[in-house]
């Protein structure tokens, strides 16, 4: 056979199963139980200190602490950023967030998912942050750097998708845009801006 | 090799409409054409396109590395100075390619011939990829052709595969995917990338090129002032080569698909370095740089084609008594010339075959068709079956 064998129409259709994307803010808060229809799930636990991980997962204590600060720099690397400390803590509540180095606030990271496949030093532990904006649907939700819900607070585990469990991107300060695209916007004024392709 | 008249599937605009394929009709002409199809023997595919496809693209990972390693050739390349430590970097780190597409004239007899490579910013690959894939499975479900029929189209299934791959190389990196605005078959050629990349596993997020921003650091980042540290562009290195963010490259750590390395490809000066290399290669036209035209011979009609281009673009054939010829946005970086070879005609179309390669591996090929002899981005697309 000289074709693909299989294709997952699932994947390839796109209507009517478009993803619901809610962007209300900085925080780009996407529903997991909507987009994740066709993602691999896993099981994880969510624990706010060194102890309850010790207490409640099958870590050991040595691998709780190494676990702990690599969610720590996880959070400062990729939290959500605001420009002021009162949009943080409209989304995050009242003494919920801190002023970075650079002038940012983020929110204090509420725990870190613990995954029972991911147990050893490599592994990423990504923070999670307990979102509280009382007009919001997604009050008293966890949800991760990236705006992915996790589920309501204080459940005893959770169910997620498995990208929910790869780092996030750093997040930094853009200090200008529009510096790629000039060149195809000087050729796209030949033809009278019939242009369907920068391809070939 | 035939062309053969067939019956449109019935409501196929809505099977389109369910896929999101949205650019089958473009400013109000069929770009997408399933009243006919393309059939070859399997013995036209493994032996005329598949084969020559992996040993040219060999014969083009030689001209890189012979390119790469000499001034004078990279300035013939018109390959911007400040540049030359970022793309030479990009192949001694090895860093991997996703795809490729040659362009061949093919009538079914003798030899493909070589048109050109579209190395850094191939496009159709969704209707190859996939649309054409679920145009055979439905006239075979439906009995409409014959359940022998196949395709030479593993196009999607190594798509996935080779993202696999790269991403085993790439771990922990978001895949940002960026094309231009205002293209609706750029966009969707790109939503196509980021779904086999999503099927390989891979996280990934998409970002326009006019949107890209950079930090203080020099880092580019995404309309979420996310680090960008892995990207595939449907945008030319040649462009970006020119532009205001190029002083950032090779400074700011990111996995580019295509690497840099492939603008050495996805120039028409390439055409010219491969006849000198392998002259006489039976796959390849004779070709010469402007001031080489000496070398022509006793060639009298040659097509003369810009050094960068897109879609056909700024074509002329030369020596001929009327002067056929394309207009277009390009040429200012000059001109290579290739001997004349029409594309074959099959009733009042001439036909040019795509054949594809997922890093170097040939994956299928796609059929494009104009009533001109130099095929445009607005040639029709026709399936085509092995039987």
């Amino acid at each position: 056979m000289k074709r693909s064998r299989v294709i997952n129409l699932d994947r390839m259709r796109k209507n009517p199963l478009e993803k619901p994307l809610l962007r209300p803010l900085t925080l780009a808060i996407a529903s997991i139980t909507l987009a994740a229809c066709s993602q691999p799930e896993q099981d994880v636990q969510i624990v706010n200190s060194v102890e309850d991980c010790v207490d409640n997962t099958t870590l050991t204590a040595d691998q709780c602490q190494a676990a702990y600060e690599k969610a720590l720099t996880e959070a400062h690397r990729t939290a959500p950023r605001y420009q002021s400390q009162s949009h943080c803590e409209s989304e995050f509540g009242y003494n919920q967030c801190y002023q970075t180095g650079n002038n940012f606030f983020v929110p204090f990271m509420a725990g870190w998912m613990v995954s029972s496949l991911l147990n050893n030093a490599s592994n990423t532990y990504n923070p999670v942050y307990h979102y509280r904006n009382s007009s919001s649907s997604y009050r008293d939700r966890l949800m991760t750097a990236d705006g992915s819900v996790i589920g309501r607070a204080g459940q005893k585990s959770y169910k997620v998708p498995s990208t929910n469990l790869k780092p996030k991107p750093t997040v930094t300060r853009t200090v200008s845009r529009g510096g790629f695209g000039a060149v195809a916007s000087a050729k796209s004024n030949w033809g009278g801006g019939k242009k369907s392709s920068w391809g070939g | 090799m035939f062309r053969l008249p067939i019956a449109e599937r019935e409501h196929w605009q809505t099977r389109a409409k369910e896929f999101g394929f949205e650019f089958h009709t473009m400013y109000g002409e069929k770009y997408w054409d399933e009243s006919a199809y393309y059939q070859f023997s399997l013995q036209q595919i493994e032996q005329d396109i598949e084969a020559p496809t992996e040993e040219i693209h060999q014969m083009c990972l030689a001209v890189v590395e012979k390119v790469l390693a000499d001034d004078e050739l990279m300035r013939r390349f018109c390959l911007p100075e400040e540049q030359w430590d970022f793309i030479r970097q990009s192949w001694q780190n090895g860093d991997p390619s996703l795809y490729s597409r040659l362009d061949f004239a093919y009538s079914g007899k003798g030899h493909a011939k070589l048109y050109e490579n579209n190395a850094d910013t191939p496009t159709s690959i969704y209707e190859t990829g996939f649309w054409q894939w679920l145009w055979l499975q439905d006239n075979v479900d439906s009995r409409v052709l014959s359940l022998r029929s196949d395709q030479f189209n593993s196009l999607q299934e190594k798509l996935v595969n080779r993202f696999i791959e790269i991403g085993h190389l790439t771990p922990d990196r978001v895949l940002h995917f960026a094309c231009c605005k205002d293209t609706p078959e750029d966009r969707g050629t790109v939503q196509y990338l980021e779904d086999c990349a999503i099927e390989a596993g891979l996280t990934t997020e998409f970002v326009y090129v006019e949107d890209i921003g950079r930090d203080t650091e020099g880092n580019f980042t995404d309309t979420k002032d996310q680090i960008i540290r892995f990207m595939f562009k449907l945008y030319p290195w040649e462009f970006m080569f020119q532009e205001a963010f190029s002083a950032n490259l090779g400074h700011n750590n990111i996995r580019w698909l295509e690497p840099p390395w492939k603008s050495v490809l996805s120039n028409k000066a390439l055409l010219p370095m491969l006849w000198k290399m392998f002259p006489d290669h039976p796959n390849l036209l004779p070709a010469f740089f402007e001031d080489e035209l000496h070398l022509a011979g006793e060639l009298t009609s040659l097509v003369k084609k810009p050094i960068f281009s897109r879609e056909g673009a700024n074509i002329s054939f030369t020596g001929s008594k009327s002067v056929i010829a394309s207009d277009g946005p390009y040429g200012e970086e000059g001109y290579i010339y290739q001997a004349t070879h029409m594309l074959p005609k099959f009733g009042e179309n001439y036909t040019l075959i795509g054949s594809w390669l997922i890093d170097n591996q040939a994956a299928g090929i796609s059929i494009r068709e104009d009533i001109n002899p130099i095929t445009q981005d607005m040639s029709r697309y026709l399936p085509h079956i092995i039987l």
